[in-house]
């Protein structure tokens, strides 16, 4: 072999060693990236599950608490009912007749929903009423009528610091649905539309169930007496608007209350 | 030669070059462009090694998610610390919660791949 020669063995030499190496790299490489992707699906399938899982979990969390602020506020309604000299299923239907107004108004979806459980509330604050006056049986006289016209305030007072949309909701609920159209209502004396809608809402719904009920101290009104003192009540009491829903719909309201009847004793 | 300190992002985790030898990777990796975002400390790491290397270098790498070319990006990574751990200390700790067993188990799987280098599990 001459030098030439051997030069040449050593060049091409050190060319297969390096093709070698490179050859090596390459099979790792591969190898790597088959590894790469095998462990990067097995690694996303189970944090995709922990997801899935979590999300879940939120799900359920947030139905639970809706369902607790549901449970909450139709309970304070019936704490609220128990005080007061309505009975059965009045605050219910109350509910009911609040979001066929809201409904027939033009209040979203969401909203007429929300006032449905929100108007139950309307007379928690008669749980701060002394029994003495509460439970008197027969009229109230005038410091009587005083005491117990502060159930509004009461309510408002009790409700009014929650930052949940629903409790707030309650609390405009409480405060003004014994306000009147014309100003003449309480606590506040305020006028039209100045009133809240969920108020004026509650305020035709309470009344109008309140007058078709048997109580203790008095019978039920007839509907004729009621649709009378209603139409009488337009722009009055009530919101003229509300007082046109009601008769425009009256067959809905009449049904609510059919299938919502105290059982009689 | 520069220090590098890159804050976190959504995607990226917060990135510290120290010259002192300190490497140090917080956070999430699942960029967009991976090999792109990574191209800066790679290229530092190289001329770190050539230039400028400490006596001790400490790699933490405190990696919560990271998407699959982030982990090819990883195994490069891992492979230029190989390549200059003969002559080099390295320590490189890889920092996990408790509760992320994804990050357990990659950590370990990297361990299984680079026997030659010095990599602690640490639980935080």
């Amino acid at each position: 072999m001459n030098l030439n020669e051997s030069k040449l063995v050593l060049e091409i030499e050190a060319l297969k060693n390096s093709f070698i190496k490179t050859t090596d790299k390459l099979i790792k490489d591969v190898k790597r990236q088959d590894k790469i992707m095998l462990r990067s699906d097995k690694r996303q399938q189970k944090e995709y599950d922990e997801l899935q899982i979590k999300l879940q979990e939120v799900e359920e969390l947030k139905k639970e608490i809706e369902a607790t602020q549901r449970e909450v506020v139709f309970t304070m309604g019936s704490i609220g009912e128990s005080r007061s000299k309505e009975t059965g299923f009045h605050v219910k239907r109350v509910a009911e007749y609040t979001y066929i107004l809201a409904k027939y108004y033009g209040l979203p979806e969401e909203e007429c929903e929300m006032l449905k459980q929100a108007s139950p509330m309307h007379d928690i604050g008669k749980v701060a009423i002394p029994d003495i006056v509460l439970n008197k049986p027969g009229r109230f006289n005038d410091e009587e009528r005083l005491i117990m016209d502060t159930h509004a305030q009461l309510g408002y007072d009790m409700l009014k610091y929650s930052q949940r949309k629903l409790i707030k909701m309650a609390a405009t609920v409480a405060y003004e649905h014994h306000e009147k159209y014309n100003g003449k209502g309480y606590p506040n004396q305020i006028a039209g539309e100045d009133i809240h809608i969920y108020g004026r809402i509650t305020a035709l719904a309470d009344v109008f169930d309140a007058l078709g009920s048997t109580r203790v101290y008095k019978d039920a009104w007839d509907d004729e007496k009621i649709f009378k003192m209603f139409k009488e009540e337009r722009g009055e009491h009530f919101d003229p608007k509300l007082i046109d829903i009601f008769f425009e719909h009256l067959d809905e309201f009449l049904l609510v209350r059919d299938m919502m009847k105290d059982i009689q004793v | 030669m520069e220090n590098i300190k890159l804050p976190a992002t959504q995607y990226t985790p917060e990135i510290i070059l120290d010259v002192n030898g300190t490497i140090s990777l917080v956070g999430k990796s699942y960029p967009e462009n991976t090999f792109e975002f990574y191209k800066l400390m790679m290229n530092w790491l190289e001329e770190y090694f050539e230039n400028f290397v400490a006596e001790i270098t400490t790699v933490n790498m405190e990696i919560i998610y990271f998407n699959s070319s982030s982990s090819k990006l990883f195994f490069d990574f891992f492979d230029l610390l190989e390549e200059n751990s003969t002559e080099n200390k390295i320590v490189i700790n890889w920092i996990y919660d408790e509760e992320n067993e994804t990050a357990e188990e990659a950590g370990e799987d990297f361990i299984e791949d680079f026997e030659s280098l010095k990599i602690n599990l640490v639980t935080k």
